[in-house]
Parts: structure tokens; C-alpha cells; sequence
């Protein structure tokens, strides 16, 4: 599946920019400019030779800034994605296991979780327990899981259903076994392709929850955090949301974009273009001969 | 039935049209634009009011897309490729969308297998037929009513009243066929066409459905296409039988000649099967009943 | 077989409350046991730090916070049935009264939100659906892809930094009642309604498509063209009724993200609704302000959904019994 999806463009896009993302999220601190604390009279500049995209209202670089709140953003985006897979995936499994108490529990909880207004829980959550950025993460990564726990139930149960693991059933087999040799094939496509969407998703709420200023406080760079400061400057300097703004888009949208190859990699969509193009192909010859 | 069946060979191409003829079919072939295959060699037939022909068939011989060649609605991406179909004297193949519209139901009308699925789910019963003669039949709200319940008496349902507010799901298989017919006849269409009508019905069901057709057929003036696997079936109603086989016109000719005179190897198959087995066999054959949508689904 | 109307929209509220009635049971638990456990306490808010332990002991026992668990849970969920949602630690205003006002705001938002979900949704959807698989299917599924993936706090930014700064055309904060007319009131809601709406916008004219163009395969639709009625009311009277329904469950489901949007948007958008007033009131430790918040907006989603599925169910009976 993995050469298949390489072979895909819109994977390799995606792959190449994440990719730049994550040189910037490791060697960012080092690579800025300036010190993204240290302010200077130069406040709010248009970007210039010195500071490529300008100053913010203490005078502070701000691609300095942005280089500097990379490993923050993305590294918490990827423990929520972490979280929520292990929160999500591995009760959703058991639940076709374990019987239909744990089962019916689970779907409950389940349901409330989804129920929630999302950020208003997630503000709440993090703020009450300590408005600190693993509080933050702890707390998104519970409210995403219910994405890993309906996918990972969903293709469990296509696989339990199946007759050759009622074969491996009767022959003895037990759960743990069944569950590693013939569940996790099944199940790791529809994960990978639902961890791609989380990542997306997990650092549109984190940068949400910089952006009002839970989890972290300023002066700490955050993409959403920058966004914030540069929000009550708007009169001044209107696009200087541009640059947080763009560096988070492009991660989020390369995350999807991943998602979406992987799931045509995975073979589920895509037949029906390649089998329309054919069928025009075959009726021009049909016409013209 | 009271009319002296008209034997049209396959070969012949000449046309020519005779005023009681409601539907003439030369030489008319279909093609799979997605496979670029043809799936159906040459059917001609021709019908005249009040005359029933059958056309008979398995899985995939290209009946089920005759007909809806016929009705105008084949698939996407599967056409008409060659040949001609002319409906009361004018040609298909000239028909705009908006012509098709005026045609269906004022014309040529159908039934088919899986009577539930071609109903509305959401709608009455009643109000699927009211529909029909309201927007159609330009009758006012309170005419099409009463006029819906005459045409679910004439079709034999019981409790006619009850029957038109009751919702697909709430009637049985037999009943929501005689609907289907009610709706299909309700603008007085010249043609009807039943594609495989009976077949996922019971037995006794089956035969009663079958009455219906012959009875309406006589009644109306209908000019009645027959679709089915089952030759027995067709034996019962038809005056005129066309096999069907992979696509080609395996023999035609009036149904006694085809009966007890078979000329091709394929057809004599067919009836030695009937004869050996009798009409059970064929009813128990309920596997080939999702034949008509599997060959729509092939695109 | 015979079913009466009445039985039929019993079930189709019956079906619904017994999902609904355990997320609301389960979410207001989650609410007190959050509060519960952030260890948050009245008394630091009203003594400062330096208070003595006999000082924090005596206003917790006044607050009742030194009771069992058990019996502050059932005493909260009573109170909760009789609108009460206790008091601020903060300024000891009663919860729900003050809530009451600024959920007008945020509903506000929300509904206008909503509205433009629901038709611009509904809108390109139909025509994705009605032109499928042509350059109008493909133009629309682009839109509808790249607006979902906008978050709403940069879409906001946007056009407040448009709109409200550089093109000086509308509000860029605050808000006025309706009372004070209908223009000036959409004119401070329409860019956060804007902002909130695009991700349901995209998901509703997705799913609408989807379920259209599935619809559109179904035997009936077939039936309806050989009884020779015309595209449209085929379209109008038998595809987008029967098609509907995922978008309208959608609607269900998007729900809670237009009231949990409202955190981000009114911040950006100056106002003072309930979003607001979340973030500040659990930066503080309110914990009785929070937990107002929560339950009122997990009642609110319970409420919503539950009309959700009966105007499913009135509008496509089938489709709700999941036929």
C-alpha cells in the first residue's frame, strides 16, 4: 500500500511539505533569525530585508516567532493524535470482544463525547485542571478519540463477522491472537487514514486554544498565539495574520491531503474516474470507426 | 389473444409499418460504451393493440435492456447502437427529453420485478397514484383521489381506501405489484411492459398477477410486452414468443409453433426442462430474481 | 403491518430520547466531575492565597463542598431540573440568569450560522448533485473541501481584516439586541455567523450530494420517469426528499460545533456570549460558572438533535427507519 500511495502526486505533495514542517518544528528554535522574546523599538515593520516578515507590536521578528512556536504547535498536535488513538482504537476493538456490557457502556460514552460543543469542553477542561499545555492535550486527545473508536470498532466488526476468523474461533484461537493476526490488517488502513484527518484536526484545536490564550501563555510563541497578538493590531498592519495563518493552512492541509491519498491508495474510491475516461475513450472509437 | 399473431422474422429488416402497430423493434442492438462490448444482437419484433408478446431469457440476455431501450431509460453510458424503435408510429431515436416525458405513462407504461423498490418509500401508496393523474392526468386534488381509489379497485385490491394511505413497507409483495399496475395503467398508455412482473411473487400470487394482465389486456386494449425467464409463464398469456439468449434472437415465432415445434436446439432445452420439471421448477428458481438490477449495476 | 400516526411519532421521539437521555445524563456527570476534580476551591478565589486553612475549611463548608461526593452530585442534579445552576464563586450572581442573556448572543450567532449552513449547504449540494460528474460536480466539491479545512478562527481574522478594517463595510465587534432592529443586528452577526458556518456548509453540501446522487440510483426514481413525470418533480418530490436525510443528521451532528465555534468567534468578534464568558470563568477556577455553561450547552444539543429527528422522521419515514 505504501508504494502505491507514493506513486500518487498528491501524496508526494503532501508528504514534502509535512516533511518541511518537520525540519522547521525540529531545528526551528535554532534557525530564527532574532530571539523571539526580545522586543525592540522597530514595532510593527512591514517585512524587509532584516525581518523577513516584519515585526509584531513589541518589535519582535516574526518569523522568528513562528520558527520558534513550531515544536510547541506540532509537537502537542501530534500527542493529541497519539492520545486519541490510543484512547479511541483500542476500546473500540474490545468493544466487539469484551461482551455487550463494556460494549454498551462504551457506545455510550461514545455518544456523549460526540454530543459535546467540542471547544467550549476543551476550553473548559484545560482551564479548570491546571491551564497547562499537557492538560490541553490530555483534553483534546479524549474528545477526538471517538474518531479512532467508531473506525477501529467498524472494521473489527467486518472482520469478526468474517468467516475465517469463526474458522480460527473454532479451531481454538484466542482472542489475542486473533486480534494481532488477522484484526490489525484490517483495521491499520481506516486507522492511518483517520490519524492523518486528526492531525489536521488536532492542530486547528490547539492553535484555537493558543489563539485564546489556554494552555499557553504569552509571551511563549504559538502559531495560534501570534494570531491572537496580531488580531488586536488589525487597523495597523491588516495582513500580518497572513503568516500564521498560512504556515498552519498549509500543515492542515497537507495532512488531509495525506488523508485523502491514503484513502485511494487503500483502494476504496477512484475506480469509477478511471472506469468513466475508458467508457468515453471506447465510445469515441465506437463512433468514429 | 383475439388476434392472429404476427410472425416477423429476424432477418427481415424492411419496415414496414402497419396503422394497428403500437411498437415495432428492427434490427435494434445496444451497446456497453464502459466494456465496449454489445449486448444485444438485433431484436425486431412488432405488437399491435390488444396483442402479447413474450420474450424469454436468462440472466444477462439482454431482455431486461430491450425493454428499456424500449421505455427509453437505459442505463448511463449503455445506448441504442444501431436499428430502430418506433413507439406509435414515431422514432425513438428522434425523441427529445421532454417527448419521452409526454410518452411515458400517456403511452407506454411498465411494471417490474421488486415491486417494493419502485415505489417511494416515503410517499402513500395513494399519493404516488394521484401524483400521476394529477400532474399528468390534470385532474384536481379531490378527482384524482377518488379516481385513484377506482383504479386500485379495478386492479382487485381490497379495501382500496385503506390501501391508499398505507406507505410501501406496510403492503405485501402481490399487493404492491397490483399498485404498480394501477399507477402504470392509470393515464390509459397504449403499451405495457411487465419485465420479469411475477417473479418474486408466490405461486398462487404469481398466477393472479398473471390473470390480472390478461384481463386488463382485454379490457383496455393494452399491447402487452411479457419479460420473463420462465417460459411457462409466458406460455400462459403470449401470442407471440422471441428467446433470448446472451443477446441474440435464438428463435420467434406464435407461442403453439415455439411450444410444440421448437426449431433450435436452445429453445427445445428450454421446453424439454419445462415439461420435465413443470411449472414448480421454474417458480423455485428464485436466484435468477435480482437478474434485471444486476444488469443495470454493471455500469 | 397497519401502523397509526400517533405510534409513529411516539417512536420517532422514543428512538432518539434513549440516545439522548444518556449523553445528557453522562454529559452533565462529566460536567460535575470535572469540576470536582480540578480541586478548584471558593475560598482561593475570595481569600487570595495567603488564606489559613480554618478560613478555606469554613467557606467551603458555607459553599457545602465538604460533603460527600455522592450527595453534592445528586443536590446538583436537582438544582440543575429546577434552573437553578447555583452561584458564581466569582461574584455570587446566580449562573443562570447571567448565562440566560449571553446565550441570546451566542444563539443568535449560531442560528444565523445555521441559516447560512442550511441553504448555501443545501444549494451546492443540489447542484453538485444536479450536475454529477461535470465540471459543476467537481467546482463544487473543491469549494466545499477547501472551506472545510479553513478553521474558523482564520477565517474570522479574515474578514474582520477584510470586511471590518479594510473595506470599513460592516461592525468588526460588539453586539446589538434585535430590539434595536433587524439591520443593525445581522450586521454585527453576519461575519461570525460566516466564520461558524463554513464547515457546515461543506459537510451538509456534501452529504446532500452523496445522498442525492445515491438517490438518484434508487428503482423508485426510475419508477417516477417511466410513469412520465418530469425531471424536476421527480428531483423535488422524490430524490431530495428521500436524499435528505444524511444532511439533515449531518445538521444534527454539526450542531455542537457551531456552539463550541462560538468560544473562538466571539473572542475574535467582541462578543459577550457565552463563549466568552466559558473561557474567562474556567481561567479564573468558576467552577459553577463553567459547569453552567457545559450543561446548558449540552441541553442545547440534546434539545436540537431531538427536533432533528423528528422533522426526519415527518419528512422521510423511511429513511429514518434507516430502510
Amino acid at each position: 500500500m505504501i508504494k502505491v500511495l507514493l506513486r500518487l502526486p498528491s501524496a508526494r505533495i503532501a508528504i514534502g511539505v509535512l516533511l518541511v514542517i518537520a525540519v522547521i518544528t525540529l531545528f526551528g528554535p535554532v534557525l530564527a533569525p532574532y530571539d523571539p522574546l526580545q522586543g525592540s523599538d522597530l514595532t510593527l515593520a512591514p517585512p524587509s530585508a532584516q525581518h523577513w516578515l516584519g515585526t509584531d507590536y513589541t518589535g519582535r521578528d516574526v518569523l522568528s516567532r513562528i520558527l520558534a512556536g513550531a515544536p510547541l504547535s506540532i509537537v502537542s498536535t501530534l500527542e493529541v493524535a497519539g492520545i486519541a488513538l490510543v484512547l479511541g482504537t483500542i476500546p473500540g476493538i474490545l468493544s466487539v470482544y469484551l461482551g455487550s456490557i463494556f460494549e454498551w457502556v462504551s457506545l455510550r460514552l461514545i455518544d456523549t463525547l460526540v454530543a459535546l460543543p467540542f471547544l467550549v469542553f476543551a476550553v473548559a477542561m484545560t482551564a479548570l485542571l491546571g491551564n497547562g499545555i499537557t492538560q490541553a492535550m490530555i483534553a483534546v486527545g479524549l474528545l477526538v478519540a471517538p474518531l479512532f473508536y467508531r473506525v477501529a470498532r467498524a472494521a473489527t466488526l467486518t472482520v469478526a463477522q468474517s468467516q475465517y476468523v469463526e474458522a480460527a474461533v473454532l479451531a481454538g484461537a484466542s482472542t489475542g491472537w486473533i486480534v494481532r493476526r488477522h484484526v490489525w490488517a484490517k483495521v491499520l488502513p481506516p486507522i492511518a487514514i483517520t490519524l492523518a484527518t486528526t492531525l489536521g484536526l488536532g492542530l486547528v484545536v490547539i492553535s484555537s486554544l493558543t489563539f485564546l490564550g489556554i494552555g499557553v501563555q504569552p509571551p511563549t510563541p504559538t502559531w495560534g498565539g501570534i494570531l491572537a497578538s496580531d488580531l488586536d493590531y488589525l487597523p495597523q498592519k491588516a495582513y500580518a495574520p497572513v503568516f500564521p495563518a498560512v504556515i498552519i493552512l498549509v500543515t492542515v492541509l497537507a495532512f488531509n491531503m495525506l488523508a485523502d491519498a491514503i484513502r485511494d491508495a487503500a483502494g476504496q474510491s477512484g475506480r469509477v474516474l478511471v472506469g468513466a475516461r475508458a467508457a468515453k475513450a471506447n465510445r469515441a472509437r465506437r463512433v468514429a470507426a | 389473444m383475439t388476434q392472429a399473431p404476427v410472425v416477423t422474422p429476424a432477418a427481415e429488416t424492411v419496415a414496414e409499418t402497419h396503422p394497428e402497430d403500437v411498437l415495432v423493434l428492427e434490427d435494434v442492438r445496444i451497446h456497453d460504451d464502459l466494456s465496449d462490448t454489445e449486448l444485444v444482437h438485433g431484436v425486431s419484433l412488432r405488437l399491435r393493440r390488444g396483442q402479447v408478446v413474450g420474450i424469454v431469457g436468462e440472466s444477462g440476455s439482454g431482455k431486461s435492456l430491450t425493454c428499456r431501450a424500449v421505455l427509453g431509460i437505459l442505463p448511463e453510458l449503455i445506448e441504442v447502437s444501431g436499428g430502430s424503435i418506433t413507439l406509435l408510429g414515431r422514432d425513438a431515436a428522434t425523441l427529445t427529453r421532454r417527448d419521452w416525458t409526454a410518452l411515458r405513462g400517456a403511452a407506454i407504461g411498465a411494471v417490474f420485478q421488486d415491486p417494493a423498490s419502485y415505489l417511494n418509500p416515503s410517499i402513500t401508496v395513494g399519493k404516488q397514484l394521484q401524483e400521476v393523474l394529477r400532474v399528468r392526468g390534470g385532474l384536481s386534488r379531490k378527482d384524482a383521489h377518488r379516481r385513484a381509489v377506482e383504479l386500485f379497485d379495478s386492479v382487485h385490491l381490497r379495501d382500496p381506501e385503506q390501501v391508499y394511505r398505507q406507505y410501501v413497507h406496510e403492503l405485501s409483495g402481490g399487493m404492491l405489484q397490483r399498485v404498480l399496475i394501477a399507477i402504470a395503467i392509470s393515464l390509459d398508455p397504449d403499451i405495457l411492459i411487465a419485465d420479469e412482473a411475477t417473479t418474486a411473487l408466490d405461486a398462487t400470487v404469481q398466477a393472479e398477477i398473471l390473470d390480472l394482465l390478461a384481463e386488463l389486456t382485454e379490457r383496455l386494449g393494452l399491447a402487452l410486452v411479457l419479460v420473463s425467464h420462465d417460459l411457462a409463464v409466458v406460455a400462459q398469456l403470449c401470442d407471440e414468443v422471441l428467446v433470448l439468449r446472451d443477446g441474440h434472437v435464438v428463435e420467434q415465432g406464435p407461442t403453439a409453433r415455439i411450444l410444440h415445434d421448437p426449431q433450435e436446439a436452445y429453445t427445445r432445452l428450454l421446453v424439454a426442462e419445462h415439461e420435465q420439471y413443470g411449472l414448480e421448477r421454474y417458480l423455485g428458481t428464485t436466484a435468477d430474481a435480482v437478474l434485471p438490477t444486476e444488469e443495470l449495476n454493471r455500469v | 403491518m397497519r401502523r397509526s400516526r400517533g405510534r409513529r411519532l411516539a417512536v420517532s421521539i422514543g428512538k432518539p430520547l434513549a440516545v439522548f437521555v444518556p449523553v445528557f445524563l453522562l454529559g452533565t456527570f462529566f460536567t460535575f466531575l470535572l469540576g470536582h476534580l480540578s480541586g478548584r476551591s471558593p475560598a482561593y478565589i475570595q481569600l487570595g492565597d495567603a488564606a489559613t486553612p480554618e478560613a478555606v475549611a469554613a467557606v467551603e463548608h458555607e459553599w457545602g463542598l465538604d460533603r460527600p461526593f455522592g450527595v453534592q452530585y445528586v443536590d446538583w442534579l436537582g438544582d440543575i431540573f429546577r434552573f437553578d445552576l447555583g452561584e458564581s464563586w466569582f461574584n455570587g450572581h446566580s449562573v443562570a440568569e447571567v448565562l440566560l442573556d449571553r446565550a441570546v448572543i451566542t444563539l443568535s450567532a449560531a442560528g444565523v450560522a445555521l441559516v447560512i449552513g442550511v441553504v448555501a449547504g443545501f444549494a451546492l449540494g443540489a447542484l453538485a448533485a444536479r450536475f454529477h460528474a461535470t465540471w459543476v460536480d467537481r467546482a463544487v466539491t473543491g469549494f466545499t473541501t477547501t472551506i472545510s479545512v479553513l478553521p474558523p478562527f482564520v477565517v474570522g481574522i479574515a474578514l474582520v481584516a477584510v470586511f471590518a478594517v479594510s473595506l470599513d463595510l460592516l461592525p468588526a465587534a460588539g453586539y446589538v439586541p434585535i430590539e434595536a432592529g433587524l439591520g443593525p443586528w445581522l450586521s454585527h452577526l453576519i461575519l461570525p455567523a460566516i466564520a461558524l458556518s463554513f464547515d457546515t456548509v461543506a459537510d451538509v453540501a456534501r452529504q446532500l450530494r452523496d445522498g442525492l446522487v445515491s438517490t438518484k440510483r434508487e428503482n423508485y426514481v426510475t419508477g417516477a420517469l417511466v410513469r412520465g413525470l418530469g425531471p424536476r418533480r421527480i428531483f423535488f418530490v422524490h430524490v431530495l426528499r428521500n436524499g435528505v436525510g444524511p444532511a439533515l443528521a449531518v445538521l444534527g451532528l454539526k450542531f455542537p460545533a457551531l456552539l463550541g465555534g462560538a468560544v473562538v468567534t466571539e473572542a475574535i468578534f467582541g462578543l459577550s456570549g457565552y463563549g466568552v464568558f466559558a473561557t474567562q470563568a474556567a481561567i479564573r477556577g468558576d467552577v459553577p460558572a463553567v459547569q453552567g455553561v457545559l450543561v446548558v450547552s449540552v441541553v442545547l444539543v440534546v434539545l436540537f438533535n431531538l427536533v432533528v429527528n423528528v422533522v426526519l422522521n415527518r419528512l422521510a419515514p423511511a429513511a429514518a427507519r434507516g430502510v
